[in-house]
């Protein structure tokens, strides 16, 4: 009896987990689950109204936590999952921003019962007479929401992420609401289930490896943390060496499909044309963000020290990335494809950031990322409201004359898209200037070479922007009743902040960048 | 390195595991298909066993290939298929450049990982952590342990995956369900198929499900037989139920005129 009690294990301590530093995640984490309670108990007319409440209240409560708790709890907790650190309190704050704006976007009903964007029953067949039935009996699939705060979730959980276990759970509980919620368009919903497939499979394509690429590094550091994965770097580790560069090439792989890099792009235009707007416009924003969050950190804290390695072929995909977006932008005809587009040339000015290897790029990426998420979902939610027969509008002709029938939305628009090209005293600029500026610094030649080709494709770009802006307000309307819906206070919200972020991120960026800048040591 | 009979053991079921995945990728029913990904999932829970790692072998085999596998298969079976997959190529020259460029990236993956050598310290580990606490509550110490932060967030994407389901393919009934007189009047009214469809070939050796029925003038009954059927490819052939019970009218009637011949002959 004593002799099997001895050879028991010592008595099970549980991690210390410190709530104040993840209290927002768990914030959002209990309001998604209260959402699919909300789901099946809610009477259907009020779940709509419960679903935006409850989780536009739980993002503001998580951000007030962060802002007043969790900034003074730095350090790694639970166990060494989760790391709260500058960057990653600097992201969650921005995630949880982009995600209120991200939901009053959705939560716009023009009017109807249920949100505009969303099917009225995903199960339904397109365009069959049970799609009609469920819209006139007032289903709606209010389960957006609580699918969106799993993926808010998973995106605060990808930037603090510690190890590579819980960074590609964290991939994988951001991806699966947005494959998802990328196949519930309202309207071309054809295009929205093929959309929607394409992101699953090559999701999980890209998921396979990330996975692929974590096991080749536990195997050459025998651990999964990032930090333990730098020090063996930097002691050599003899016969194992071997497993370092496929290991890094892999989970890159995986990090880069998020972020829409070239080669890894061709998702890009067919998910954000066929997601509903809001939900490109959150997904473009938000995705991103969590995506070079992640980047950042596994180059930063965990392979740094062998960036002399792969540092050149991340700068080829940069260089690929930047000059394929930008001249693939030129072609399109759809104004969400030549978003899309535009967002892959932004993923390489911000991989060029990212190259620079010092604080001064993290802050530059970081300070990027939130000028370009600002303005995308303000985009995307203007995209939304111009309409054309009962659905949106999307074929650049189909723009021409707009500025003439609602100047105020195409001067907004016209003001985004100037931010996109990077035009003085917008934020694109100052986010353009602080993301180049590092590469220059600290880049040595390569960083050199990826700035000069980032200008000209930005210049490309350009062309492209100033083009609709041309089309918007100095071109003959078609023949098409091509008109702008009114927004409703939520959605008029999300592009006023959108805007505003636009033009006060251009003019005095000083307290951002400050901020940008103060927090962006990661905790090693 | 590996002892002998491990080595064995690798050398054995290893091509059994590739050929079980090579038969997920190439097989062309969705069935045989989950048989091929089943097998690969037993062996490789097999390795796992011999290596030490007996709680994830015994999952492996239970919950992947037991469970999720068996769970899958049923599925499949249930569904049924009615469309068959468009096996067009819609990009020219596809398949070639996927060939090209997996082969290229195996044999990348290949020349940098062959060249480790991996010895036997973690063989060496995980033995003398199975000494020191046992298998299981070594791995149960990890789970609710060290990692309890990723285990919990691992229901977030269980209970995304459920809702996603209940989004996607939960299709409420709108409206009340058509009742057995709604049905026969709506039969009625069409004007077709007023006794219903015809039921499957039914022959003096044979009956089943997957055989047509002939018409009066002897050609097979498409009717008769299941769409889902007819669209996997099954549907089997009456000819030589057909053959056979002529064969069997011939010896009937050549046995009646045997006996007619000899009550001729009595009388």
């Amino acid at each position: 009896m004593t002799a099997a009690l001895t050879a028991l294990p010592t008595a099970f301590e549980a991690v210390k987990v410190d709530y104040a530093a993840v209290g927002p995640m768990l914030v959002v984490v209990a309001a998604a689950l209260i959402g699919v309670l909300v789901e099946a108990f809610a009477p259907r007319l009020l779940r709509h109204t419960i679903q935006v409440v409850l989780t536009l209240t739980a993002l503001v409560v998580a951000f007030v936590v962060l802002v007043l708790v969790s900034v003074d709890h730095h350090g790694v907790t639970v166990g060494g999952s989760i790391v709260i650190d500058g960057p990653a309190l600097f992201m969650q704050g921005s995630l949880l921003i982009f995600a209120v704006l991200g939901i009053l976007t959705m939560s716009e009903r023009f009017g109807g019962r249920s949100a505009d964007a969303f099917t009225p029953m995903g199960a339904a067949t397109p365009g069959s007479p049970a799609e009609a039935a469920a819209d006139r009996a007032g289903y709606a699939t209010s389960e957006a929401f609580p699918l969106t705060m799993f993926a808010v979730f998973g995106m605060l959980m990808f930037v603090s992420a510690n190890d590579l276990i819980t960074m590609f759970v964290a991939l994988e509980v951001l991806s699966l609401p947005l494959y998802v919620l990328t196949g519930l368009a309202r309207r071309r919903r054809l295009l929205s289930q093929e959309a929607s497939l394409k992101y699953f499979l090559l999701g999980a394509f890209s998921s396979a490896f990330f996975l692929f690429g974590a096991a080749l590094l536990y195997g050459y550091a025998g651990s999964s943390d990032l930090s333990k994965i730098a020090s063996a770097i930097t002691t050599a580790n003899g016969d194992l060496e071997g497993l370092l560069l496929p290991g890094v090439v892999l989970t890159l792989v995986g990090l880069l499909f998020k972020i829409g890099a070239v080669p890894f792009h061709s998702w890009t235009p067919d998910a954000y044309q066929g997601a509903p707007s809001p939900v490109t416009g959150f997904m473009a924003a938000a995705t991103k963000l969590a995506a070079f969050g992640a980047i950042l950190r596994l180059a930063y804290v965990g392979l740094e020290a062998s960036r002399l390695e792969w540092r050149l072929g991340v700068a080829a995909i940069a260089v690929l990335t930047m000059v394929v977006g930008a001249v693939l932008s030129v072609t399109q005809t759809d104004i969400k494809r030549l978003l899309a587009y535009s967002s892959v040339a932004h993923a390489g000015f911000i991989l060029v950031g990212v190259l620079a290897f010092d604080r001064t790029g993290v802050s530059g990426v970081m300070f990027y990322l939130v000028a370009y998420g600002l303005a995308t979902i303000a985009a995307f939610a203007i995209v939304a409201l111009v309409r054309s027969g009962g659905s949106e509008a999307t074929h650049l002709s189909q723009w021409a004359g707009l500025g003439r029938k609602h100047p105020v939305l195409a001067g907004i628009f016209a003001l985004l898209l100037l931010a996109f090209a990077g035009i003085p005293l917008t934020s694109g600029f100052t986010a353009k200037f602080a993301a180049f500026a590092p590469a220059i610094a600290h880049g040595g030649l390569a960083g050199v070479v990826m700035v000069v080709v980032g200008v000209l494709a930005s210049a490309v770009t350009a062309f492209v922007y100033f083009r609709l802006i041309v089309l918007m307000y100095f071109t003959e309307p078609t023949g098409d009743d091509v008109a702008a819906l009114t927004p409703s206070i939520a959605s008029t919200i999300a592009i006023t902040v959108g805007a505003l972020g636009t033009v006060i991120l251009g003019i005095v960026p000083g307290p951002i960048l400050d901020l940008a800048g103060r927090v962006s040591q990661f905790i090693q | 390195m590996t002892s002998g009979g491990e080595a064995i053991l690798f050398w054995v079921l290893a091509p059994m595991a590739v050929a079980g995945s090579l038969g997920l990728v190439f097989a062309r029913k969705a069935v045989h298909a989950a048989l091929g990904m089943a097998l690969t999932m037993i062996v490789l829970g097999v390795f796992y066993l011999a290596q030490g790692a007996d709680f994830l072998g015994v999952i492996q085999i239970f919950v992947y290939t037991g469970a999720v596998m068996m769970l899958f298969l049923f599925v499949v079976m249930l569904v049924g298929v009615d469309s068959s997959d468009s096996i067009v190529e819609t990009l020219k020259g596809q398949r070639a450049a996927t060939v090209v460029l997996s082969l290229g990236l195996g044999v990348l993956l290949a020349g940098a990982l062959g060249r480790v050598t991996i010895g036997d310290a973690p063989a060496d580990k995980v033995h003398a952590l199975n000494a020191q606490n046992g298998n299981v509550s070594g791995v149960a110490e990890l789970i609710f342990g060290r990692y309890v932060w990723v285990f919990e967030a691992t229901s977030a994407l269980l209970i995304t995956a459920a809702l996603a389901a209940m989004v996607l393919a939960h299709r409420e009934r709108l409206g009340s369900r058509p009742s057995q007189r709604a049905w026969s009047e709506r039969r009625i009214r069409s004007g077709e198929n007023l006794a219903g469809l015809p039921v499957p070939g039914v022959y003096a050796r044979h009956n089943a499900v997957d055989t047509p029925a002939l018409l009066p003038d002897g050609s097979p009954s498409e009717l008769s037989v299941s769409r889902v059927l007819t669209a996997r490819d099954q549907v089997g052939n009456a000819t030589p139920w057909v053959e056979a019970e002529r064969e069997i009218e011939r010896d009937v009637s050549q046995d009646r005129d045997r006996d007619d011949a000899a009550k001729e002959d009595r009388a």
